[in-house]
């Protein structure tokens, strides 16, 4: 299909007529800026074919603000080696006319001839719209588009696959997709889209279930009713059996026979009771029979115990009487022994008195003596003292002064030292005779002078000589020595020594002096402590103590026997021993006595008591009561053994009859009666009640109900059969149908992917771009990348979605259908280097194909090889001719 | 000169699942009928009483109406009846004797022999020995008793009893009561009514089955008959007479269908089948797109003529010749299909492929005649 010539008029901005003409075969650049009308240009060429004539939905088309406008477009081409001519117009003029070669057409017919010439379909109502588009809706690209291809190979799907049928030759069978179609109603009718059983399909699947829940229901019913239809016969046989057996029966007699042993045993037990009781009472008696035995029989061992007491208390009175005779000869030789040791202290006392008087005497006589030789020392001595306090009272002085004399000469000795040493030194040895006078004093022989003040020498014959002795210190030691020398005649005349050593020796004498004083003092202090005085008064009392002792020595008788024999304290020991020894004698006596009489008593009182007895144990009536308890008790003794005796064979047989075991007895068959009876009525009770269900159950008629269901399961069964067969076979057909048919369709595909290869081998060489079942492309792989163009950049889907759409183009035209590719500015997205290859590309496709090529970007474009045309420029040429 | 019909294993209450509900009903309407019929018969023949040996409920539980509709179908023979419980209407301690009963739906002149032992028919010359079945499975013989019960001798000793005669019937049988073969012997019975085999059948000269009087399976074992038995006087041979009784003849085929005449043997055979019929036929072989045609035709005719018919064709391959397939002008990819389908018939699938492929060919012709007309 070539396009020739365009005109437009009354047409958006279009309002005068505008032609685009002259048209290349080929490729064909048409550019002008935005709002120039090279979108109205497209859009008026889709309104031409695609817009039904009497539409009124084309009010885009209006020139703005002109409702009186008619839109139209003029349309030259040719097609399958004709020409068209094709006029239509909207709105206010609505008309379509078509001229093939010399033929006419109008209106409908018009619309008709172009959308199978194109392969488009009309709206049916309203403006059209891109699923009516068909192959033109693949080739003509708008602005912004070119990327999305899918949905445009949806809508240009059949005319794609019919020119593809055209081509490979290969029928796809006549009305197949018909069959196919009607074999999907059918599968529909069985199946919902998803493959899961719909309808009376899936209905009896359910109904099925249902029969069966029901069936099984009524199974377990019938089992139920069979379980107590057989409960029911073993009941009844087991009732009846009982009935007739009444084992009860037996166990009463077991119980009755038990009863009476029971009783049996329980009138033993009570002789038994009885028996024990008498026995009691036999032993308490027996116990009170014996107390009093004992008591008699005690009397004759209580007369026995006196007698022998009253033996006893005999024996120990004559005892104590032998003894009287020795205890009396005992005090008397203790008496006289006492009377021997108080004369001998008497004795004694009297020497020992002597002999001290006589020493006293010898002392005092002694002590004077003493004392009379002390008083003479003590004068002596008195005298010394005497005179040692003479001398020392005249030698008195004061130590103190003494020592600061002492230390003002060492002062002056030691001033003149130096004076001598500074002063100046005159020495003189004169001829004998020869006398020289210095200062006045007069020198003579040899000699030496310190002088320490201006002297004058006089030497007479000669004159006088003055000597002034130098140095400075002169003056000084001058006046210290004369200050000593002052200080010391002042000292001496204070103590009253002319000299030093006069003063020493007066020290020395004074307490040579005190030293005799205080020995003297010492010695007379030995002789008399006290004085003298008081020592002449001792004297005189030791006289006076002599005499007095003298005298009373005389006045004492002088002791017999010879002196110093006896001491008074032995005397006296010998005494106190005598007379401890008596008056233990006399103790011993007086507890002799006291025991005699005690034992006396003692004797008396058994032989009383004894008496008392003696006569008791003889009375005759004691004797008699001994020998009838004596009697009684053999009595009772022997009642006693054969009481037990008995009680222990009844005991026996009572323990062999095992009562507590027979109530066990009673109790058990007791029990067992009203268990045998009891199980019975139940057994009664349960037939009654099992009898009474299975009436109600049987006029359910439960298994005719079961067997009507499973008559009803079965139909359904069958009819579920059915339709799964025809389910299993509509499936298989389905699927091999589809399968036959997708086989074809992908023999179809090989041209397309020829021309699809084509491009892509300029675009991307090494890379694949796979055709899917529906001839949409899809896996795309380039080296390691491997994925569908969706996920590619906008970029590289607009550009494989251009190559798509030559490749159908190619596929088109091969199979001599028309095509037209019209490109509204595409490729803006496309970096230089692709839009390299796509010019190529499109240089390529515009050998077989015409391509209008709409651009606001003429200089991207500028090396395609085409003259490009300026819709500015002739709107301009049109609006101004010439 | 005694004379008493001996019928049996009436399975009143049993339901024919494998039909469609109608002819069900139908079949179980015709037992119904029978028993009328037995009736009629029994009146007809002059007998003195009418024995059922056993199973004359199919099941212990059977609705009331039923219960109540065998006793009323009885109603024309006014002799006496004496019916045994067999092992499906056994004798239990509640059973559908004790129903029936209690139902009063039993009337006066039925026996029902729920013990063992004599029951004395005096006016009619009959002493019958029953031997109910009174277990839910009885593995003992219960005729063994028969020796031991003395009968007045001026009556004619019957045996009543319902099992399988050991050593003679096949093992397929569905009741395990052992019955000893010569027990109208042992016994000294005149004759032995037995019932639980369905079909009629002599042991020996004085015991018979008699069968069920309406035929209820396939089964092909002489069914639907009732006996008229003649006994002279006590131990005189008795004379037995087959009467039918049954409504439907019960027809199972099993036909394999190899070339075109198969079909046409087949379809003659089917026609010559009286009405009251009921079919069952399972085909094997293969067949022509043509024949299949023909065949469903037929059997469309078939199933409103009989009773019941119903065509087991799993077994039969659907062969379409090559003049069948041209005929359907298939072409491309549909005619890749036909003959996949073709091939695929003895796959694990042959089902569904041949399915198919009647389903495509149907398709197909429609289309074809669409377009012809």
């Amino acid at each position: 299909m070539k396009l020739r010539r365009l005109q437009v008029e009354q047409l958006r901005q279009f309002r005068q007529p505008f032609v685009l003409d002259s048209l290349e075969p080929g490729l064909n650049l048409i550019h002008g800026p935005n709002e120039s009308g090279k979108s109205t240009l497209v859009r008026a060429i889709r309104a031409a074919f695609f817009e039904r004539y009497r539409t009124s939905s084309v009010d885009d088309l209006r020139p703005w603000g002109d409702s009186a406008a008619a839109p139209t477009i003029t349309l030259d081409f040719e097609a399958r080696s004709q020409s068209w001519h094709l006029v239509k117009s909207f709105l206010q003029r609505k008309r379509c006319d078509l001229t093939i070669d010399s033929a006419s057409y109008s209106e409908d017919e018009a619309e008709e001839k172009l959308a199978e010439l194109l392969g488009f379909q009309f709206s049916a109502k309203g403006v059209s719209k891109p699923e009516h588009w068909g192959v033109p809706g693949l080739l003509w690209v708008e602005q912004g588009t070119g990327q999305n291809i899918e949905q445009a190979v949806e809508h240009a799907g059949d005319h794609l696959k019919s020119a593809l049928n055209s081509l490979v030759g290969e029928v796809a069978s006549t009305g197949g997709d018909e069959l196919i179609d009607q074999v999907r109603t059918r599968w529909r009718e069985l199946f919902t889209p998803t493959g899961k059983p719909r309808g009376d399909y899936q209905k009896l699947e359910r109904e099925r279930e249902e029969h069966q829940q029901a069936i099984d229901e009524l199974q377990a019913r019938i089992r139920k009713y069979q379980e107590q239809v057989d409960r029911l016969g073993k009941l009844k046989q087991d009732h009846e059996r009982i009935q007739h057996e009444r084992p009860w029966e037996e166990a009463e007699r077991q119980l009755e026979h038990a009863r009476e042993r029971f009783r049996q045993v329980e009138k033993l037990e009570q002789q038994q009771a009885q028996e024990k009781e008498t026995l009691a009472h036999l032993q308490s008696n027996r116990q009170l029979l014996r107390q009093n035995q004992e008591q008699l029989q005690s009397l004759s061992r209580k007369l026995d115990v006196r007698t022998a007491e009253l033996e006893k208390a005999r024996r120990e009175l004559e005892q104590t009487e032998a003894r009287s005779a020795s205890v009396a000869s005992n005090i008397e030789a203790a008496k006289a022994a006492y009377e021997a040791a108080a004369r001998q202290v008497e004795q004694a006392r009297l020497q020992e008195t002597w002999s001290r008087l006589e020493q006293d005497i010898r002392r005092l006589e002694q002590h004077n003596q003493t004392l009379t030789e002390n008083l003479k020392s003590a004068q002596q001595y008195q005298q010394a003292l005497e005179q040692a306090r003479e001398q020392a009272r005249e030698n008195r002085i004061d130590a103190a002064a003494v020592k600061a004399l002492k230390n003002t000469e060492h002062q002056w000795n030691e001033e003149s030292i130096r004076s001598q040493a500074i002063a100046t030194r005159l020495t003189w040895q004169l001829e004998p005779g020869a006398r020289l006078a210095l200062n006045d004093e007069a020198v003579e022989g040899e000699g030496e002078r310190q002088l320490l003040e201006s002297s004058r020498l006089v030497i007479p014959g000669v004159g006088t000589l003055g000597i002034t002795p130098g140095g400075e210190d002169l003056a000084s030691t001058r006046r210290k020595l004369a200050a000593l020398r002052q200080t010391l005649a002042e000292q001496m005349q204070a103590l009253g020594v002319e000299s030093v050593q006069q003063a020493e020796q007066r020290v020395a004498a004074h307490e040579s002096a005190e030293r005799t004083l205080q020995h003297t003092l010492e010695l007379l202090k030995s002789v008399a402590p006290v004085g003298i005085e008081q020592l002449l008064a001792d004297q005189k009392e030791a006289e006076s103590r002599l005499r007095k002792a003298k005298t009373e020595l005389q006045s004492r008788r002088a002791p017999e026997g010879p002196a110093g024999v006896t001491d008074v304290a032995s005397a006296e020991a010998g005494r106190a021993k005598a007379e401890a020894r008596l008056a233990e004698a006399e103790a011993e006596e007086r507890k002799h006595q006291t025991e005699l009489l005690t034992r006396r008593q003692s004797r008396d009182s058994a032989n009383s008591e004894w008496q008392q007895l003696q006569n008791e144990v003889q009375n005759p009536e004691h004797q008699k009561q001994l020998r009838k308890l004596a009697t009684e008790l053999a009595d009772i003794d022997r009642k006693q053994g054969s009481l037990e005796a008995g009680l222990q064979a009844r005991e026996q047989e009572i323990q062999q009859a095992h009562p507590t075991i027979l109530k066990q007895d009673i109790d058990r068959y007791q029990r067992s009666i009203s268990n045998l009876r009891q199980a019975q009525e139940d057994r009664q009770r349960e037939l009654r009640d099992i009898q009474v269900r299975l009436e109600a159950w049987g006029a359910e008629g439960l298994e005719e109900q079961f067997n009507e269901k499973a008559a009803d399961l079965e139909q359904c069964n069958r009819r579920y059969q059915e339709l799964h067969r025809r389910a299993r076979a509509l499936d298989l057909l389905l699927s091999l149908l589809t399968d036959k048919r997708q086989a074809l369709t992908r023999r179809l595909q090989a041209p397309l992917q020829k021309h699809l290869d084509h491009y892509l081998s300029l675009l991307f060489p090494q890379a694949t771009l796979e055709v899917d079942e529906h001839l949409r492309p899809g896996t795309f792989t380039r080296g390691a990348e491997l994925g569908q163009i969706a996920e590619l950049s906008f970029g590289a889907r607009e550009q494989m979605g251009l190559i798509s759409r030559l490749a159908y183009a190619d596929l088109l035209r091969e199979a001599g259908r028309p095509t037209l590719v019209i490109l509204d500015d595409t490729l803006v997205h496309s970096d230089t280097d692709r839009l390299e290859d796509m010019k190529r590309i499109l240089f390529d496709a515009a050998n077989r194909h015409q391509i209008l090529l709409f651009t606001c970007h003429p200089e991207k474009w500028s090396d395609l090889g085409v003259v490009p045309r300026d819709i500015q420029v002739m709107k301009e040429r049109l609006e101004n001719p010439g | 000169m005694p004379k008493f019909l001996h019928t049996a294993d009436w399975q009143m209450g049993r339901a024919f699942s494998r039909f469609e509900t109608e002819d069900g009903a139908a079949l179980v309407e015709a037992r119904f009928e029978a028993i009328e019929k037995i009736a009629r018969l029994a009146n007809e023949h002059q007998c003195d009483a009418v024995l059922v040996a056993g199973d004359v409920f199919d099941a212990q539980t059977v609705a009331d109406r039923t219960i109540r509709r065998v006793f009323n179908a009885t109603g024309a023979f006014r002799g006496p009846w004496v019916m045994l419980p067999g092992n499906h209407d056994a004798a239990l301690a509640e059973s559908v004797w004790t129903r029936a009963q209690r139902l009063g739906a039993v009337p006066d002149n039925v026996h029902a022999a729920l013990e063992p032992g004599v029951i004395n028919l005096e006016p009619q010359g009959l002493a019958i020995l029953c031997a109910p079945l009174t277990q839910r499975n009885t593995y003992s013989d219960l005729t063994e008793a028969f020796s031991t019960w003395e009968t007045p001798e001026r009556l004619i000793r019957v045996g009543l009893a319902h099992g399988s005669v050991q050593g003679v019937l096949s093992d397929d049988i569905d009741s395990a009561n052992p019955i000893s073969p010569n027990r109208a012997e042992a016994a000294r019975l005149d004759y032995l009514a037995l019932g639980d085999w369905h079909g009629t059948r002599q042991i020996d000269g004085r015991t018979w089955y008699s069968g069920t009087p309406e035929p209820e399976r396939f089964r092909n074992n002489s069914a639907g008959y009732a006996l008229i038995v003649d006994v002279p006087g006590p131990g005189a041979l008795p004379q037995v007479t087959p009467l039918e009784t049954g409504r439907y003849q019960w027809h199972q085929w099993r036909e394999t269908l190899t070339v075109e005449s198969d079909l046409d043997q087949l379809l003659e055979r089917l026609g010559e089948l009286p009405e009251p019929s009921v079919v069952d036929l399972r085909l094997e072989g293969a067949i022509t797109l043509a024949g299949e045609e023909r065949l469903t035709n037929a059997l469309s005719v078939a199933e409103a003529r009989f009773r019941s018919i119903q065509c087991d064709r799993s077994g039969l391959q659907l062969a379409p010749t090559d003049d069948d397939v041209a005929a359907l002008k298939a072409d491309g990819y549909v005619g890749e299909v036909i003959e996949h389908l073709r091939s695929h018939q003895q796959d694990d699938d042959a089902e569904a492929a041949r399915d198919a492929l009647a389903i495509l060919a149907g398709l197909l012709k429609d289309r074809k005649q669409e377009t012809s007309e």
